[in-house]
């Protein structure tokens, strides 16, 4: 036999017999967790109420808000433009993302800021989607906490800040106006605003043949 | 990732042009392997020559194994692919259809191409014929569509009619298309060779 031959017959034979060992499901394409970990230190993952306010006040397109808490706290009071997806209904039984958020999460180009009433619930969500590999998450940081307090009644800064805190007080106050109707102490209860979501594309059913 | 097209990584406006350029190189290795010789493809029945045993088995071995390993990688979702529905009634009648008309003819459909393609005659001949079979074969599907679509048993692969793992089946495999070139070359050990 032909030496060339002898090799490929051994080559095959090793690849065939490799394929008996090799399982099933398919190599998982989950964060390997010191990645995971050098994201989460990684402080550009979160965003400011500030940010949140410019993009729903510019209606930026890529930006998708997402509501962890509970849709009764989410009922009461919540961000113009946002999903309720709740914390504890984000993971279905079987690890991933419920089918019902598939086609908010993951869209390519599409930023996400998730929010809850602190941090917590909100950095809960990041990481879970993270993990799972959803890219272009964000957590605003302070949550609804936070937006209260500089969104819907922002203190004036001190009278010798730098300029740039004076303009940022000026943003405030008119983002104050556009959210609350200007310095508003009792929040003015918002309803939910019906977001239809940009349907990630199915994948197509391939078809023809030989 | 894949299958590219099916997950947007390629924009379904390339179908044809991908088509095409497969086309091509399927084309090439098929008269590169010797294809576009009648007397070669026929070869297989008789036993002396069995190029065309041989080519195929290497490719859809290459390709079995190719695919369990990209799938594993994740680099396709074998879930994805396209499979073929099987229609068993058409698939046997066809088949010995098929058959006759290739050792009749010496060719296959993509093969007598190829042939036209170097400039066979019996090539020319077997290409009219086809397209005179494909223009009979349409007028006459109202009363074939019974056997046409008879016996359907979807997009099943035999893997899940054996029952078997993927894994397991692939190995069998290997080892079966190995041990089908120790018996042809057994064969053409025994029967003349002739002149090709």
């Amino acid at each position: 036999m032909n030496k060339t031959y002898f090799f490929l017959i051994v080559i095959v034979v090793l690849l065939g017999a490799g394929a008996l060992f090799i399982p099933e499901e398919r190599f998982t394409e989950e964060l390997p967790p010191d990645q995971l970990f050098l994201k989460m230190n990684d402080p550009s993952r979160f965003v400011t109420t500030d940010q949140v306010a410019r993009a729903i006040i510019d209606g930026d397109p890529n930006i998708l808000i997402v509501d962890t808490r509970s849709a009764d706290q989410y009922e009461a009071f919540n961000l113009p433009g946002s999903v309720n997806i709740p914390l504890e209904e984000l993971i279905d039984s079987t690890g991933n993302i419920d089918e019902r958020w598939e086609d908010y999460l993951g869209i390519e180009g599409m930023y996400i800021a998730f929010y809850s009433n602190g941090d917590v619930c909100a950095d809960q969500a990041w990481v879970l989607c993270t993990r799972l590999g959803i890219n272009d998450l964000f957590v605003m940081r302070g949550g609804l906490n936070r937006w209260v307090e500089t969104i819907l009644k922002p203190s004036p800064p001190e009278q010798t800040a730098p300029g740039e805190e004076f303009a940022l007080y000026d943003f405030r106050k008119g983002a104050s106006m556009y959210f609350g109707g200007g310095g508003a102490i009792e929040v003015e209860e918002q309803s939910a605003v019906p977001v239809t979501p940009v349907r990630k594309k199915k994948k197509q059913v391939i078809s023809g043949g030989c | 990732m894949g299958p590219l097209i099916a997950n947007g990584y390629i924009d379904p406006a390339w179908n044809n042009v991908i088509a095409l350029l497969v086309g091509i190189a399927f084309g090439y290795i098929l008269e590169a392997s010797g294809f576009s010789s009648s007397r070669k493809l026929a070869g297989v029945f008789y036993g002396y020559d069995f190029v065309v045993l041989r080519v195929f088995m290497t490719a859809v071995m290459v390709a079995m194994v190719g695919l369990v390993y990209f799938n594993y990688m994740g680099w396709i979702d074998l879930s994805q692919i396209f499979i073929l529905p099987t229609y068993m009634t058409s698939v046997i009648v066809g088949g010995v259809i098929m058959g006759l008309g290739f050792v009749m003819g010496g060719f296959c459909p993509g093969t007598s191409f190829t042939g036209v393609a170097v400039g066979k005659l019996d090539a020319l001949f077997f290409s009219i014929g086809l397209y005179l079979g494909i223009f009979i074969f349409s007028l006459a599907f109202p009363w074939l569509e019974k056997i046409y679509y008879g016996g359907d048993l979807g997009p099943i692969t035999l893997m899940e009619s054996l029952g078997i793992s993927r894994g397991l089946f692939t190995f069998l495999f290997v080892l079966a298309t190995l041990g089908a070139f120790w018996v042809a070359s057994m064969v053409k050990k025994r029967v003349k060779d002739i002149e090709i």
